[in-house]
Order: structure tokens, then C-alpha cells, then sequence
């Protein structure tokens, strides 16, 4: 039973790499040290939804075809559409979404990556103003400020705070994982007599909810060590384990923030209150962050998918800047999909821009909401896409996938998800970081190897070599056009 | 004068740096219609896409009759001369427009005017988003010139600019006059939220409704009337903001105090 | 396989002593011969034409993260300069962070083969090997960043040099690297809570050691492990008036590590560390100081870091100084710095005729191009793209040969940065063999390349041909003829391939990528102890640190056998 050690996990951008994993018969067994998402993963990736031949649609029905008549029949597809798409990207490895920048300046479309409805406002805000930043393992050594703004990692990147922030032992700093648990402790004795008082198994007054900002600013923000502050519309399950949770009114945040960067810069507010929190409070958090050696503000959908979007992003990153000329502070995207930093990354240095690359003119052109492919989608401005490794079927605005069906759409999945069931041609391929190697990007740009842990199915390909097939094809078919263009010319 | 006519309603979108005065200036028609542009990904001439006639009237230099929603950059870097579209025109209508004068009968896509430094631009339907703001990264917007809406702007208009007049019949979308250092924005309807966000100088008139202002900007005085150009004043009295503190910023809101009074109870004890 | 014959040509070789002299060139098999068949060789008639060894750039941001996040920042630097494709080559963009092709086929149109990224983060190494596999037409190394590991602060702090030389060769090995980089030393660790270092004695906070101790110490270790370059060094106090007392002090510090009459140090954009006054206000060049020390002293190589007047970008490791930018001018900012190992920052920059401090900068670097009397001690660069884009290359050649092309830019500047420019004193203007040092021939001699920078027998048939007839051109005068031969060559020559004609690329080849491994005698117990330690510094798994084999594209292994 061979064990594999130092495995990466190709889920989330934390992209752990300390997974160990064991494998009997070709089969994943065990999995040790990932969190719940890894595990269901790495065990249960080959359910029923996975695909084993190559498919194509023949009278509205998806029937098995051949490897040679799927890759002619999408080649052609793109080698004679007017202004293609080639979207997804984000799942898959460097040295396919490389392969993916050849074929998309091949064919002179779009290619752009989950960034588009995720962390593309990011890109936007510090393509604006920069973005002051480090590595995780500068937060784990030196934050003693750490700030989650709009993301609840606890759901979305469980292992975040045990492996860089408040759970972990850094150099300069000490894991607060044990205080934390004394307060849960503590917590949960409470929790148990306000339940019972409300069911009325105990003698008491009932307990009522308690509004957010009563009682004054509490004590936490001004304890020794690591401090941990949450700000979101709701309490999330990171919110509870919070040293100070500040809940904002939803689409505030750009208020709230520009409100902070002014009291750092010691202005006075007309106002009271901003977005729902007291200006006091306010207070106290720009006190807590100008005061602390080292600060983070980790932020996500919260920021880049309410109102203002990238100009929310701006902001934060505005605000960080400003708090540089006080004390030393840092800020970092949540990147969801465990490898979109390797698609801007990849895409960047090969065109110059992260995502929604036009090649339609010969050279790489980029304007979000001119040559993202949401926005082309919407306007149905395009005639063909390839979607692979992601599920813009499941995710996008309805009208966009509407326009997308409307056009030949090639998918290469290993799962038969939303995309695929509306595909036209479907490509089977291997799950990069179990069946197949390859290099990805952690959320903070830190390149890392996946590991191959298992065979992939039999004829089952990977992303790399079906990208390589429809090019090579592409660019036969377009030489076979030429020839004949020539000909008919003369 | 030229006269385009589409051939065919537009789907790929279509690159009209060509379409201006001084490139349309000395040829013939079938000169015109050579005129290289793409189409989707396919290099195409003018001639494949529109009918191109040709008159003897000397102004307008040309006349756009039908739906160009999907041709940009038509009037791009013009100095002189004058574009007239009866119709829907696409993205980056007159960006870098030094001059001349471009109308359109019809509704603009996003960064119509964008990078400005003179001329005249007259938008009678609605303008999408950015209208006359710089391009991703750049932190200058229109030097000069003259913008005028007739109907509604998207958000993220009037971003960085630093001269110039820009003045909008409808209502405004959200971050209007971002950064502004210099210029006029004139809003004769309603402004959306975060209104000239960290400001820096310059002023934003808003006749009608304004939405909850930046918790950064400060309530200096009520004045009667604001100047807006050499030909106009916008009668108030308006209420006169400045900020943004954010950036210790020296702009000025000019908020309609009428069509306010939900600013009275909030800011009035200032004043 | 293939043979070329490039014949009567003007050939400028001057590791070999060669001076204009009219002689054939020979290529077999990727390599300079004595003599081929010369019926069967493909011929090249050079007559009138100058040949000089493949251009060699010792220090240019090319490739890896810091490079790729000024990319992603700035798609305004890029909207100005694409690039389309062609059946030969991709497509790209470019001006100051041009995309990784289009750097390939823009370095080679101006005959270059060999550069140097001389900045790579280890922990993000692999990405550097990335995108250096894709920059074609060029050989290339890079430099890992190890002034500031915390590695190499504990072993020089405990004064165990043997120790810190085996840790540093497990570096270069792990990372493919080819030397030892140095940037603000112990300003990038002091960075890491805000900080930074002011002079070479400061102590670095958390760590009780100095910048000297580690310049000296890195020297030492350089020494121990044979290495084919010095330690490449980006001094303390870059950026600010004043700061050649600190480049003196530093110069001064290596005096302590004797090289056999040899360079133990190379001072990288050294025109950034020559400031003169104390205040933006009276700020002026320290060139002559500088110069003075470098003429009387055998150990310091360096390199210009010219100023072009045009909107570039910075990125240095040099976090400090990059936030030092953003306060001056208030562009956007990145800073990136990395766990255990080094800081880094980014910023859009304009250098303006008419801003009195950015002429003294451009005078400054040509300054002390033309008092440094060795021109193998004082290389050409322009410390891209921090002080202008490579592409601007053929604007300083014009400036190093011509006292004319000098003045007429000078002329065009600011008034009181004239009067502070030595230039109208220097009448000096570089001769075709002294530019073949300063861009081809120093550079390799500089870094050690043995088959580099020369056209002897047995050297890499890399060769670069220019349209200047050195017998019937007054290169001074007519330098306006020599900087557009300097910018499309009339052939580009790359592993005995002609790969460009006429400032065209007409083939697409490869560049090999070249680093150290380093043989030392207690290679097992460094990695124990490595292995033991990793999870203490980094947020990564040791064996998923290395740059494994298959990252490499094309390899060119250097066995170097170290002392310890």
C-alpha cells in the first residue's frame, strides 16, 4: 500500500501540500491531514458523474465517439469560428493553461478564466492602485493583526488559520489555537444555560438576542498576541471565533472603508454612524490597526461581488497603503479555485494581461466588459466556446448560458457536470493533482507541484495532451483552407 | 460627406479606428472602401461592411445612417471635422478625440469620450459605463472638450477628470466623478451613490436626488447658484460639500438642497 | 550537421585581443571552429559589416513573479506596444514589461544571446524557470535572492562560514541558480516589519549581525564554493542623496576578502548608488568619487543602470526603496515580500528631460562609463527595466561612443541638471572594441562564462552582426547610422543558426537554460539539517521546494567542485 507524503491538495488556493495520501489498487484509500472538502475529494472523485469516452451530440442525444472524431469535429469548430471563447482554466495546470494560450491565439478568441466572476475585480483594483503584499508564510511568521473582510475561510478554505494565520506558529508570533479553545470552552457553558432558559428547562429570564454594538468597545481588540477581527454582512462561523466581529449593512463596505482611511489620516466625520456600525467603534478599529506591528486584511466574494466591486477592492487596498506610512500592513485576495493565480499568472506572461484576452486582431488586446467572456456572452457577440476545467453552466448568469448554447460549445471535464450536459462535443480528461502532475499557483502566487498519485481511467487523456490534439488538428485544418483560398484565388 | 450604410446587422464586433475625418479626408469612396478593419477575428475592408456613398455637401464629414452598437473607436484621435450616427454607436466612441464634433442620435456603449482633450461630443439617447474615464491602470481622464447626455450615464463616469465639462440631462450611475482633480460634471437628475469618491478637486453639481453620501466628504455652506460654463449657471440652492478626506481632497459637491431634504437633519447642525 | 562560414568581416573580439581585424568566422555544430568546408558550408558575406560575439546582459528583469505582478499591474504600459503574431513567431506585448516571446525576439533583433535575471525569489523559483523556458532565441541564468535568507543570517551571526557556503550551494542546486544575489542587505529582513537598514554597520533587528558582516560573509562563502561569478550585490541606502559614502564603505568592506588581484564583488546599476549631496534639493553626481576607488582597486566589477527618459517601471527586491518611490510620487505600488527569504516592490516610473534630478541620474550612469578607465570593470545596462527598457540599449551605445549624441540629448534637459552634468568635461567616446567589452565581453569575463562573450575556438557560436563599416564611418559623428545598426542586426547568429536577418526573426530556436551544480563534501547532512528545519521557515512541504529537472526546458549544467 504505498503512501504518498507531501501531496497536494487541488481544491482551494490554500493549496496545502502536506497531504498524505494512500493509495491500494489504483484506489485513494486514506487521507491524512487534509480538511473535509480534500478528503471528499481525493476519495470520492470518481463517482458516478465521470466521464470515460469522448462525446458527442448526434440527433439532441450525447452519444460515445471516437478520440480522432471528437478532436476533427471540435478543431473544426474553432479553426472556423468568427470570434470564439475558451473559458475555465482555473482547474487545471500551468503547463496546460500554457497549451491553452497557444490554441486561443491560434484560433483569435477570448481566453479568459474564473477570475471573470470571482476575484476579476481584484485584478482590476490593483491594476489601479498595486497592492501591498507578502507571502503566507510572512503573515504566519510576523501578523499579529488579522482581518477577514467579506470570506469566511472556516466554510470556504478550512485549513486557512491552522496553516497561516491566527492557529499557526510563526517566528514572531505565537498560535492563539489555545486561548481560543479556553474561550469556546467558556462560550459553550454560557450557550448551554441560554438554551435552557429558552426552552425553559431552567428558571430564569429568557435571554433576548443581543444587538451588535451595545456595551461598548470590547476588550479583545486590546489583548497581547494575535488579534483576529471579522467584518462581514453576517456572523459566519469564522465571525464566531473572532476576537472583534464588526457586521456592516450589506453593499457598505466602500463606505465603512473609505470612513476607516479618513480616521487614519485623523480627518473628523460629520456622520454618527457608517453603514450600520457607530463611528466610535469605527474608531477603535482604526486605533487597533495603526497600532499593531504587522496586519493583514484577507478579503473575498464579500468585497468583489457587492456593489462597487473592483472600486471595493480599490479601497481596501487604498486603505492598507495608507496605514504603510504607520506601521507594516498586508493584503491578499482569497483565491477560490485552486489554480485561477496560475491562469492570470500564465496568461500574464505569455500575453501581458491575467484574463478576458482578446487575440481576435492578431495581438492580445484587454478590457473587462469589452473582451470578458461574461460580457460577450451576454451580448452574444461570440459563435463558438471550449469550456474546460470549470462549470460556467452551473455559475454564470442565466442569459449568458442561454447565448452560450446557442453555439457549438466543446467541454473537457473529467465530471459530466452543468457545462457538460449542454455540451456539443465532450472531452473526458484526467483530474490534475491526483491522476495527473503539474504545477499550480497558491493564492499568494507561491508556485507548487501537484503529485500523481493514481492511474488515471484507461484512454482517459489529460488537459495538456486534448488541448494539444485540437491545436495541432486546428492548425492542419487552417493550412488545408489556406491551400484552398490559394488555389480558388488563382 | 460620406454616408455609411451597414450591410447587415452587426454580431462580431467590429474595430472602426478608420472611421474618422482625417483618415476619410482626399480619398474616393472606393478608396474608403478599401479601408482595412477586422471583423471578429476576420480582417475585413470597410467596403465588406458598409455601402459607402458619396456627396458633395461638406459637412457633416460623415454621416453613419443604421445600428453601429457593435462598431468601436468610430472617431477616434479626431481633431477636425464632424461625425454624425443615427443610430446606436459602440465602445470608445471619440476616445482621444482632439477636436471636431461627433453626434449620435441614438444610445452610446462604454468609454464613449475616453481620454478627451477637445471637441464636442453630443450623446442624445443613454451612455453605458465609463463614460469619458481613462483606460484600466491609467490615473488620467479627459483634459478638455465638451460632453453632453441627454439621457442616462452608467456608473464609473467622469473617472480622473482634470478639465473639460461634462454634463448629463438623466441620472447618473454609482462612483460619478471618480478622482476628479479638475472639471465640471453637471447632473441635472439624480446621482447614485458614492458621488465623487476620493475626490481631489473639481466640482460635481447635482440638481436632483442624490443618493447617501461618502461618510468622507464635509458639509461647508449652502450657496444660491453654481457657475457650470461660460453660457450656464444651475440655479440651487445647493448645499456645498467638500472632500473627499479620504485623500485630503479639495472637491466639491454641489448637492440641490430642494430635492434633498433628507440632508437637512443629518448635516444641517453644521452649518 | 550544419556549417557556417561568416566571411571578411570587421571582427571585434577582445577576449582574444581581436580589433577590427578583416578574418572569416567559422561554426560547426553550434560551435566557433578553426575551419570548415567551405563548399559545403552555408556562407555569410559580411564584407563592410562589424562581427562582435552574441550580445551578454548581465542584469535584466525578464522573468519569474515580481516581473510577472508589474505585468498583470500594468496593462496601460502594455495597450501602447503589441505585438502580433506571425508564422514564425507569437504574439505579445511590450514596452517596459514586454511578454516572455516578445522579450526572446526583441533582445535578439538587437544581436543579444546570453542575459541574466538577476533577481528570483527561491521559494518562487520554479515560476522564474517558467517563464525563462518560454523566452526564446536567448541563453539564460538567473540569481537567487540569499542576502536576506534567514539561512545565511544564522550561520554568518554564529561566524560558521563553512556551514553558511554549504547551505547557500544547497540553494544555488535547489534552485537552478548560477549566483549568489545580494540586494540592500539586511534592509529586506528589517522590511519585514517596516524597517530598514542605514548604514553597513546597522543592526539588523532580530538577528544580531550587519550588512558588512553579510557582504563579507557572502564574499567569503563565494570564494569557498569557486563560483564562476562574484557575489552581485544592489547596495544599502540605494536611491537616496548621499548614498556614495555607503557604496565607498561597501567597496571599502570587501577589501577584507583578497581575490588574488580578481573582482570579489559586482555592484550592479551602480549610477542608482553614486548620489552626491545630502537632499533632493542639492543632489549631484558622485561619479568621480565613485570612479576614483573603482580605478585604484582591482576588486569590483560593475554595471551602469542607465536612465532613459521615459515611463518605465521599477521592481527591485528592494522593498524600502520601492515605498520610498510610492511616497515620492505617489504611483501605485506592489510590494511583495517573501517568507524566510526577501522583500520586493514595484512602481511605475517616469524619467523627465525636465525634472533636474532624473537628468543628474542619466548623466550620472554615462559619467561613470567614461571615468571608469577599464571598460571591463564598468558594464552596460540599464538595470531593465528600472532604469528604461532593454530596447533602448542602441540609445546608450550612441551616448558611450559619441561626446555629440551626448550633448545633443544633454542640451534638451532641465537647466539646472546641465550645470550639474561632468558630461561636458568628458570628452572620452568609447571605440567599437571598448563596446564589445561593455556589452559582450566584460559581461561574460564578469560572470565567469567560458564559452561567452568571445569568438575563439570552442566558443558558443553565438555572433552578432552590425551594418557599420568601421573602416568608413566616423562612428562619433554619424552615431544616429550606428544606433540603428545596433537595433536590427544585420544578423543575429545563435547556436550557429541564423535566427535574425535585417532585424527580422526568421527562425524560432530554443535558448538553453544554464545554472550551478555545486559539489560540496557534506551535501547528505545539509539536507538532513534542511529537511529537519523546513516547516520551521516556509508554508511549504521540503520536497515541493525544489526545482526539479523537468522545470528546466533545456539545461546547461555547470559542474562547479566548491572548497568545503
Amino acid at each position: 500500500m504505498p503512501v504518498f507524503n507531501s501531496v497536494t491538495c487541488p481544491i482551494c488556493g490554500c493549496l496545502c501540500d502536506d497531504i498524505e495520501v494512500t493509495v491500494e489498487n489504483n484506489e485513494v484509500v486514506k487521507i491524512k491531514n487534509g480538511c473535509a472538502v480534500c478528503e471528499a475529494k481525493f476519495i470520492g472523485y470518481k463517482g458516478e458523474h465521470r466521464i470515460h469516452t469522448p462525446l458527442m451530440r448526434k440527433d439532441g442525444k450525447l452519444v460515445p465517439v471516437s478520440m480522432d472524431e471528437a478532436v476533427h469535429a471540435a478543431a473544426e469548430v474553432l479553426a472556423n469560428a468568427n470570434y470564439p471563447i475558451l473559458y475555465g482554466w482555473s482547474s487545471t495546470s500551468s503547463e496546460a493553461q500554457r497549451v491553452g494560450v497557444e490554441l486561443t491565439e491560434e484560433v483569435g478568441g477570448i481566453m479568459d478564466n474564473t477570475a471573470v466572476v470571482c476575484h476579476g475585480p481584484s485584478i482590476l483594483g490593483v491594476q489601479e492602485v498595486g497592492i501591498p503584499t507578502a507571502t503566507l508564510g510572512q503573515i504566519r511568521h510576523r501578523a499579529d493583526l488579522v482581518i477577514y473582510w467579506g470570506c469566511d475561510p472556516w466554510s470556504a478554505h478550512p485549513r486557512h488559520l491552522e496553516r497561516y494565520t491566527s492557529f499557526t506558529e510563526g517566528r514572531f508570533e505565537k498560535s492563539e489555537w489555545t486561548s481560543y479553545m479556553q474561550k469556546l470552552k467558556a462560550g459553550a457553558g454560557k450557550k448551554k444555560l441560554d438554551s435552557a432558559l429558552r426552552s425553559g428547562l431552567a428558571k430564569g429570564p429568557v435571554p433576548k438576542p443581543q444587538a451588535c454594538y451595545v456595551g461598548g468597545v470590547p476588550p479583545s481588540l486590546s489583548k497581547g498576541g494575535r488579534k483576529l477581527i471579522v467584518v462581514d454582512v453576517r456572523k459566519t462561523m469564522t465571525a464566531e471565533m473572532a476576537d472583534f466581529f464588526l457586521q456592516v449593512e450589506p453593499n457598505k463596505d466602500y463606505e465603512v472603508m473609505q470612513a476607516i482611511r479618513a480616521l487614519v489620516k485623523d480627518q473628523e466625520l460629520d456622520v454618527d454612524s457608517v453603514g450600520g456600525v457607530p463611528v466610535e467603534y469605527l474608531e477603535a478599529v482604526a486605533d487597533a490597526l495603526v497600532n499593531c506591528e504587522f496586519g493583514v486584511i484577507f478579503f473575498g466574494m464579500g468585497l468583489t461581488q457587492s456593489a462597487g466591486k473592483f472600486r471595493n477592492i480599490e479601497v481596501a487596498i487604498q486603505l492598507v497603503r495608507d496605514l504603510n506610512a504607520r506601521t507594516k500592513f498586508m493584503i491578499m485576495p482569497m483565491r477560490g479555485h485552486f489554480n485561477v493565480t496560475g491562469a492570470d499568472v500564465v496568461q500574464a506572461w505569455q500575453s501581458g494581461y491575467p484574463y478576458g484576452v482578446d487575440f481576435s486582431r492578431g495581438y492580445p488586446t484587454y478590457n473587462p466588459g469589452e473582451t470578458t467572456c461574461t460580457d460577450v456572452l451576454l451580448r452574444d457577440e461570440l459563435d463558438a466556446s471550449l469550456v474546460i476545467a470549470a462549470d460556467p453552466g452551473a455559475n454564470f448568469p442565466k442569459r449568458a448560458v442561454q447565448n452560450m448554447v446557442k453555439h457549438p460549445l466543446i467541454v473537457i471535464d473529467p465530471h459530466m457536470n452543468a457545462t457538460a450536459m449542454l455540451g456539443d462535443i465532450v472531452f473526458p480528461v484526467a483530474f490534475v493533482g491526483i491522476e495527473v502532475d503539474g504545477t499550480a499557483y497558491r493564492m499568494d502566487h507561491v508556485p507548487i507541484p501537484l503529485h500523481k498519485v493514481v492511474e488515471p481511467p484507461e484512454g482517459v487523456l489529460s488537459d495538456e495532451e486534448i488541448l494539444k490534439k485540437i491545436l495541432e488538428e486546428v492548425r492542419i485544418i487552417k493550412a488545408q483552407k489556406a491551400e484552398q483560398e490559394k488555389k480558388e484565388a488563382a | 460627406m460620406i454616408t455609411l450604410t451597414p450591410l447587415k446587422q452587426f454580431k462580431y464586433p467590429i474595430h472602426a479606428e478608420c472611421i474618422t475625418p482625417e483618415t476619410f479626408q482626399g480619398k474616393t469612396a472606393s478608396e474608403i472602401a478599401k479601408l482595412p478593419l477586422n471583423e471578429g477575428n476576420k480582417p475585413k475592408q470597410l467596403g465588406d461592411l458598409f455601402k459607402i456613398e458619396e456627396s458633395a455637401a461638406e459637412a457633416p464629414n460623415i454621416i453613419i445612417n443604421g445600428d453601429v452598437s457593435e462598431v468601436r473607436h468610430i472617431g477616434q484621435g479626431m481633431k477636425t471635422g464632424e461625425i454624425v450616427v443615427n443610430g446606436n454607436a459602440g465602445m470608445h466612441l471619440g476616445e482621444k478625440m482632439a477636436g471636431g464634433k461627433i453626434t449620435v442620435n441614438g444610445d452610446v456603449g462604454g468609454w464613449a469620450g475616453s481620454a478627451m482633450k477637445k471637441g464636442l461630443i453630443e450623446i442624445h439617447g443613454n451612455a453605458s459605463d465609463y463614460l469619458a474615464s481613462p483606460y484600466r491602470g491609467i490615473s488620467e481622464g479627459m483634459k478638455g472638450g465638451k460632453i453632453i447626455v441627454d439621457g442616462n450615464v452608467g456608473s464609473d463616469s467622469g473617472c480622473y477628470l482634470r478639465g473639460g465639462l461634462i454634463k448629463i440631462k438623466g441620472n447618473a450611475g454609482p462612483f460619478l466623478g471618480y478622482h476628479i482633480s479638475d472639471g465640471i460634471i453637471y447632473v441635472e437628475k439624480n446621482a447614485a451613490s458614492r458621488l465623487g469618491a476620493n475626490m481631489v478637486g473639481g466640482k460635481i453639481v447635482v440638481s436632483g436626488v442624490a443618493d447617501e453620501l461618502l461618510p468622507s466628504f464635509t458639509v461647508d455652506a449652502v450657496k444660491p447658484k453654481v457657475k457650470i460654463d461660460d453660457t450656464e449657471s444651475a440655479q440651487g440652492p445647493f448645499y456645498v460639500f467638500l472632500g473627499d478626506l479620504a485623500e485630503n481632497g479639495t472637491g466639491k459637491l454641489f448637492i440641490s438642497k430642494a430635492n434633498n431634504p433628507q440632508i437637512g437633519p443629518i448635516y444641517g447642525k453644521y452649518l | 550537421m550544419t556549417e557556417l562560414i561568416i566571411k571578411n568581416g570587421f571582427v571585434f573580439d577582445p577576449l582574444n585581443g581581436i580589433n577590427g581585424e578583416k578574418m572569416d568566422i567559422c561554426v560547426k555544430d553550434g560551435k566557433i571552429v578553426k575551419t570548415v568546408n567551405e563548399h559545403r558550408a552555408k556562407k555569410i558575406d559580411a564584407t563592410g559589416l562589424t562581427i562582435m560575439p552574441g550580445g551578454v546582459d548581465i542584469h535584466t528583469h525578464i522573468a519569474g513573479g515580481e516581473v510577472n505582478t508589474g505585468r498583470m499591474v500594468r496593462p496601460e504600459d502594455h495597450v501602447k506596444d503589441a505585438v502580433a503574431k506571425t508564422a514564425i513567431t507569437r504574439s505579445g506585448t511590450g514596452y517596459s514589461i514586454p511578454s516572455t516571446f516578445v522579450t526572446g525576439y526583441r533582445y535578439s533583433r538587437m544581436g543579444y544571446t546570453t542575459v541574466m535575471n538577476p533577481s528570483m525569489a527561491p521559494l518562487e523559483a520554479k515560476h522564474t524557470h517558467e517563464e525563462l523556458n518560454d523566452i526564446p532565441l536567448l541563453d539564460k541564468a538567473t540569481f537567487p535572492l540569499i542576502g536576506d535568507w534567514w539561512f545565511v543570517l544564522e550561520y554568518l551571526q554564529k561566524g560558521d562560514f563553512e556551514g553558511c557556503a554549504r547551505h547557500v550551494a544547497w540553494m544555488l542546486d535547489t534552485t537552478k541558480g548560477y549566483a549568489i544575489k545580494i540586494v540592500n542587505p539586511g534592509g529586506l529582513e528589517s522590511w519585514g516589519f517596516g524597517r530598514n537598514v542605514h548604514s553597513i554597520d546597522d543592526q539588523i533587528p532580530n538577528f544580531c549581525i550587519t550588512p558588512r558582516d553579510i557582504m563579507v560573509g557572502l564574499a567569503k562563502v563565494n570564494k569557498m564554493l569557486n563560483l564562476p561569478h562574484t557575489i552581485h550585490l544592489h547596495t544599502n541606502n540605494l536611491g537616496l542623496p548621499g548614498n556614495y559614502q555607503t557604496t565607498l564603505d561597501t567597496m571599502q568592506a570587501l577589501e577584507a576578502v583578497p581575490n588574488d588581484g580578481k573582482p570579489n564583488m559586482h555592484i550592479t546599476h551602480l549610477q542608482f548608488s553614486s548620489f552626491g549631496g545630502d537632499g533632493w534639493g542639492n543632489m549631484k553626481s558622485a561619479a568621480p568619487e565613485i570612479s576614483k576607488y573603482i580605478n585604484n582597486h582591482s576588486h569590483i566589477t560593475a554595471d551602469m543602470g542607465q536612465v532613459i527618459f521615459t515611463d518605465t517601471t521599477t521592481m527591485t527586491a528592494d522593498g524600502p526603496f520601492e515605498y520610498t518611490l510610492y511616497s515620492l510620487s505617489g504611483h501605485k505600488w506592489v510590494n511583495s515580500d517573501v517568507e524566510t527569504e526577501t522583500s520586493g516592490g514595484i512602481i511605475p516610473f517616469h524619467y523627465k528631460k525636465n525634472n533636474a534630478v532624473n537628468t543628474i541620474q542619466w548623466s550620472i550612469a554615462l559619467e561613470l562609463a567614461l571615468m571608469i578607465e577599464d571598460p571591463y570593470k564598468i558594464l552596460m545596462t540599464t538595470d531593465h527595466p528600472n532604469g528604461g527598457p532593454f530596447a533602448s540599449y542602441p540609445k546608450i551605445i550612441a551616448w558611450l561612443i559619441s561626446n555629440k549624441a551626448r550633448m545633443a540629448t544633454l542640451k534638451r534637459c532641465n537647466k539646472k541638471g546641465q550645470k550639474k552634468s561632468l558630461l561636458p568635461t568628458l570628452n572620452r567616446e568609447l571605440s567599437l572594441y571598448e563596446l564589445a567589452i561593455v556589452t559582450r565581453a566584460g559581461q561574460a569575463k564578469a560572470l565567469g562564462l567560458k564559452n561567452k562573450g568571445h569568438l575563439g575556438v570552442g566558443a558558443d557560436a553565438d555572433v552578432a552582426i552590425y551594418n557599420v563599416n568601421p573602416e568608413t564611418t566616423d562612428i562619433a559623428n554619424k552615431y544616429k547610422t550606428v544606433r540603428k545598426a545596433f537595433r536590427d542586426a544585420a544578423y543575429t547568429i545563435k547556436d550557429g543558426k541564423i535566427v535574425v536577418k535585417d532585424g527580422k526573426v526568421v527562425m524560432n530556436v530554443d535558448g538553453k537554460t544554464m545554472w550551478l551544480d555545486v559539489e560540496t563534501q557534506q551535501k547528505c547532512e545539509v539536507d538532513q539539517d534542511m529537511r529537519q528545519k523546513f516547516k520551521q521557515y516556509w508554508t511549504i512541504e521540503y520536497d515541493n521546494y525544489p526545482v526539479y529537472d523537468h522545470y528546466v526546458k533545456v539545461p546547461e549544467v555547470i559542474p562547479i567542485k566548491a572548497s568545503v
